[in-house]
């Protein structure tokens, strides 16, 4: 709708009135990433974004890699600023089909890429991962780093799996407590499980759950974990009336992982992310594999 | 007082055999719950059933005797049969202060969760009764009052989650209630407390039988009204706030288990209260029975107080079949603020308020945040008209919903003689949110024009509703006021449901409640506004029924009105204007609450210059919440319809106490 002209007007004034960091050099694809799990692959292919929806959390969700400096933050994504993504004058926004409804709004400002790992399609979400990475360089021109940055995930998971392999392999199971009475367990197919699955581990929630790759339970029905030797993971962040309170209850206590000692909690990782946050979950799952045997 | 409203009669003697079947029922649905523990001989089965099963059964019974014990409390002492401590706002209080606890002063919880509840329940009820006692009790004002503070509360409340907890849910689990449990320590934290509240309670019967006799008998007998009235009303909200602070909000208890006490025949105080409390924990005992025996195939998460207001909100339906609410004369003084009178606007007065209301679109329009620096600054010449392509829609969509919703109250509050009615209240906007949810969960891409088109056909299913609901009963404004009452209770606990299970749909939805003019592009904004200036149009023809109709029934049929095509012409003009405000500022917003007050305060008394005056307050308060909601938090944005509600509603609390 809005002419090039128009765009790159837009962005000399933004750059000499409303302080954009210049970018004389515009044949570099100027790129908005509205989605967490794209955002760090782009940042793993050699690219960075010049804005991403949601900087203010990423040290809460994303934590690793770290967020270059200079990116712009265009606000939430199912809310994206249109001021300040209008005033980036982006080449290209990468989009999710969660975000959807907000796509013919999108094109107005920039062409869209849509990369689908959560859809209603199901199925096992590291795989899609992987394949919207090579999509991702294929449309960026950057096959070669996407082939490389997957071939070191491979690599990284193989060296997971081999630690795994020599602590024994033990099935683990792995939530985040929503408050002292509920949480959410990660569930197959989703990227937890997935990687898990990678890294030669196996998930020991016996049920599968929705295409997010979660369930809401009540923590009595942590008593369904029945495979021998099973861990309990909780992801922070921890409410803090959750475990003093847990302690309190003698189906807590008599879970066989509680007992044993064999519960953790572990820093963040996003689960809703693609292949660097499964590699992250994998790094720690392998650590803490290593740790307790 | 004149109005008149009680239960019609039931051919019961006694309330026992009903008890006995519901508790028989309670105790069959646990049966099918347990059974299979106590099949199952294994030590993890019969650990689920002591420490899990037993102590949820038994917090279901404790808490919904605590309920239908407050409930009853609630009901006698104001004389209501509609009072509860969902209706009152006072589980709403509860649930915002644990949510504002949680996320900012995490050290208050140390104090225990009880005490951050009953802060924020007392305050929520003082709110109310006091808005209530400045129109002596009516039982209609009460309730709208009560609706006003639960849906402030819960706005407050998503907020909060909206700007705080991207992908956790647990704070959605207190607002629906879920009674799982994994020890006896809830239970036994909390039958202690309850018992003390319960004999409380009990030590008041007597004086509570003085009450019934009536003021001026009791009062005569010795009795200190007020202060015996204080301290029912404090038992009940104590009583809730342990509750909330144990499971979360469950609601509509409260109302249902006394209302079945009285139909099944309880007559005196403490019969009342007895009954209260044993169909109160057969209630949710059955409900919770019910809610674990379907999750036993599905193994979905639902929350029990969701669902008790799922099934409440259609008995409150029912309820209200039977309720007489006499048309009354308003009192005196109403006629006087509501209906004609002198009213000395110049044309000066009329200039400085457009030319307020002219500023406030200039600042709107230019004022904002430069991108990326995020400083204030007025867009630079060569970008202004990109600027204002993406501003101006929003604000025009902002000022006409505002107007628009501001005109429908106008309306409402005329109809129905009572100050504290307005569109948000009836229910319209719920059944647009519906139409929304529905869409969510059966289109593959939600896109925003099927949105709007989702939410037009919800909004038009109620309106139809109300008018079908309406059309037997000379549409007597209080009723279709508490249909709304009901409806929004319902879509609230839908919306729950959905979202303490996570789906990120659930964010989606929330935004739409929230009221955001986001979506608005050039042409929704253009249509909203043009219709809203032929409603208005419309509105001002109809001018003269509004100056009359609020005189009382029989002054308007004297002069000649036929009530029920009056009546039926503006709930239509009204509806149509809510149903369209909602998809450009969502359910939430109260400008149609605020607009009319501001301009009664104003000194606009007349139906004509009140709904210009409003209009342009309405407008002026969207327009307003929408630019701060852009700019505040720049580059994140905080939605207009809980802006306005957020900073309008305690502004209209003040207004309505000094009026």
């Amino acid at each position: 709708m809005r002419s090039l002209s128009r765009r790159s007007l837009l962005a000399a004034a933004g750059a000499s009135l409303w302080a954009l960091p210049t970018h004389a050099g515009a044949k570099a694809p100027r790129i908005v990433s509205l989605d967490y799990g794209l955002s760090s692959t782009l940042l793993s292919l050699g690219l960075a974004p010049v804005g991403i929806a949601g900087v203010a959390d990423w040290g809460k969700w994303v934590v690793e890699p770290p967020l270059p400096p200079g990116v712009a933050d265009v606000g939430d994504a199912l809310m994206v600023n249109r001021e300040a993504l209008t005033a980036l004058a982006p080449t290209l926004i990468l989009s999710t089909p969660y975000l959807d409804s907000l796509t013919p709004m999108l094109e107005t400002i920039a062409p869209v890429l849509r990369l689908s790992v959560y859809d209603a399609s199901g199925g096992p979400v590291l795989p899609k991962a992987e394949a919207a990475t090579r999509l991702l360089g294929d449309h960026l021109g950057r096959r070669a780093e996407a082939e490389a940055f997957l071939e070191r995930a491979d690599r990284h998971f193989d060296t997971c799996r081999a630690a795994v392999r020599a602590a024994g392999a033990p099935p683990v199971a792995v939530i985040s407590f929503l408050d002292a009475r509920h949480a959410r367990i990660y569930t197959a197919p989703g990227l937890f499980d997935d990687t898990l699955g990678r890294i030669g581990m196996r998930n020991a929630w016996p049920r599968a759950g929705q295409y997010w790759g979660f369930d809401t339970i009540g923590i009595e029905r942590l008593t369904e974990i029945d495979a021998p030797g099973a861990h309990l993971i909780a992801l922070e962040p921890l409410p803090r009336e959750a475990l003093p309170t847990l302690s309190d209850s003698p189906i807590w206590s008599s879970l066989s992982f509680v007992r044993e000692r064999r519960f953790a909690v572990l820093p963040i990782t996003l689960m809703f992310g693609m292949v660097n946050e499964a590699m992250r979950f994998a790094g720690q799952m392998a650590e803490y594999a290593r740790r307790v045997t | 007082m004149s109005v008149s409203v009680s239960l019609p009669p039931f051919p019961s003697r006694h309330p026992a055999p009903f008890a006995a079947l519901l508790l028989a029922l309670a105790g069959w649905l646990a049966w099918l719950t347990m059974a299979p523990l106590l099949a199952a001989s294994g030590p993890v089965d019969s650990l689920l059933l002591m420490n899990s099963a037993l102590p949820r059964l038994a917090v279901a019974l404790l808490a919904g005797a605590a309920l239908g014990l407050s409930g009853a409390l609630f009901q006698f002492v104001l004389k209501n049969p509609l009072a509860s401590p969902a209706t009152l706002g006072v589980s709403a209080g509860a649930n915002l202060a644990l949510v504002v606890a949680m996320l900012y002063a995490p050290a208050l919880m140390g104090l225990g969760r009880d005490v951050v509840a009953l802060a924020g329940s007392g305050i929520a009820a003082a709110v109310v009764l006091r808005l209530g006692a400045r129109r002596d009790f009516s039982p209609f004002v009460l309730i709208l009052a009560g609706l006003i503070v639960s849906l402030w509360c819960g706005a407050l409340a998503a907020i909060l989650i909206l700007m705080n907890d991207r992908y956790l849910a647990g704070l959605f689990i207190w607002g629906a209630g879920s009674l799982s449990q994994q020890s006896w320590q809830p239970v036994l934290s909390l039958a202690p407390k309850l018992l003390v509240a319960a004999v409380l309670a009990g030590l008041m019967l007597r004086p509570l039988a003085l009450l019934e006799a009536g003021d001026v008998t009791a009062s005569s007998l010795g009795a200190r009204v007020p202060r015996l009235r204080f301290m029912a009303v404090a038992i009940a909200v104590v009583l809730a706030a342990l509750v909330t602070s144990t499971v979360g909000v469950i609601g509509f208890i409260g109302l249902v288990a006394p209302a079945i006490a009285r139909l099944t025949g309880a007559r005196r105080p403490a019969a009342i209260l007895l009954w209260s409390g044993v169909f109160g924990a057969g209630l949710l005992s059955a409900t919770d029975g019910l809610v674990q025996w379907m999750a036993g195939g599905m193994k979905d998460f639902v929350p029990t107080g969701a669902v008790t207001a799922v099934i409440g909100a259609p008995l409150l339906l029912a309820l209200l079949g039977g309720l007489k609410a006499r048309h009354r004369p308003l009192p005196a003084a109403r006629p006087q603020r509501m209906a004609a009178s002198v009213e000395r606007w110049g044309r000066g007065r009329w200039v400085v308020l457009a030319l307020g209301f002219l500023l406030l679109l200039t600042l709107a329009l230019f004022v904002g945040r430069a991108p990326l620096t995020g400083g204030w600054s007025l867009p630079p010449l060569p970008v202004l008209d990109d600027i204002l392509a993406l501003r101006l829609p929003r604000v025009v969509a902002a000022l006409s919903a505002g107007a628009m919703l501001a005109v429908a109250g106008v309306i409402l509050q005329r109809l129905t003689g009572n100050e504290l009615a307005s569109p948000e209240v009836l229910g319209i906007s719920a059944g647009a949110t519906v139409g929304v949810t529905v869409l969510l969960f059966v289109a593959a891409v939600p896109t925003l024009p099927l949105q709007l088109l989702a939410a037009s056909l919800g909004s038009l299913a109620v309106l139809a509703a109300i008018f079908t609901l309406g059309f037997g009963k000379r549409f007597e404004p209080e009723r279709l006021l508490m249909a709304g009452v009901a409806l929004s209770a319902l879509v609230d606990a839908i919306c729950g449901v959905i979202a303490v299970n996570g789906d990120p749909r659930a964010m989606i939805l929330l935004r739409w409640m929230s009221g955001s003019t986001y979506s608005a592009d050039l042409t929704l904004s253009l249509t909203v506004l043009v219709s809203g200036l032929v409603l208005a149009v419309a509105a001002l023809a109809m001018r003269r029924w509004l100056d009359i109709l609020p005189l009382g029934t029989e002054t308007a049929s004297g002069v000649g009105i036929d009530l029920g095509r009056s009546r039926l012409l503006l709930f239509l003009v009204a509806g149509i204007l809510s149903g369209a405000a909602t998809l450009a500022a969502g359910p939430l917003s109260f400008a149609g609450l605020m607009g009319p007050h501001i301009a009664r305060e104003l000194g606009l008394k007349r139906a004509g210059s009140q709904i210009v005056g409003g209009a342009l307050a309405g407008a002026g308060i969207l327009v307003l919440a929408d630019w701060a909601g852009r700019n505040l938090a720049f580059p994140y944005e905080m939605p207009a319809g809980l802006v306005a509600a957020l900073i309008g509603t305690p502004l209209l609390l003040a207004l309505i106490r000094r009026g």
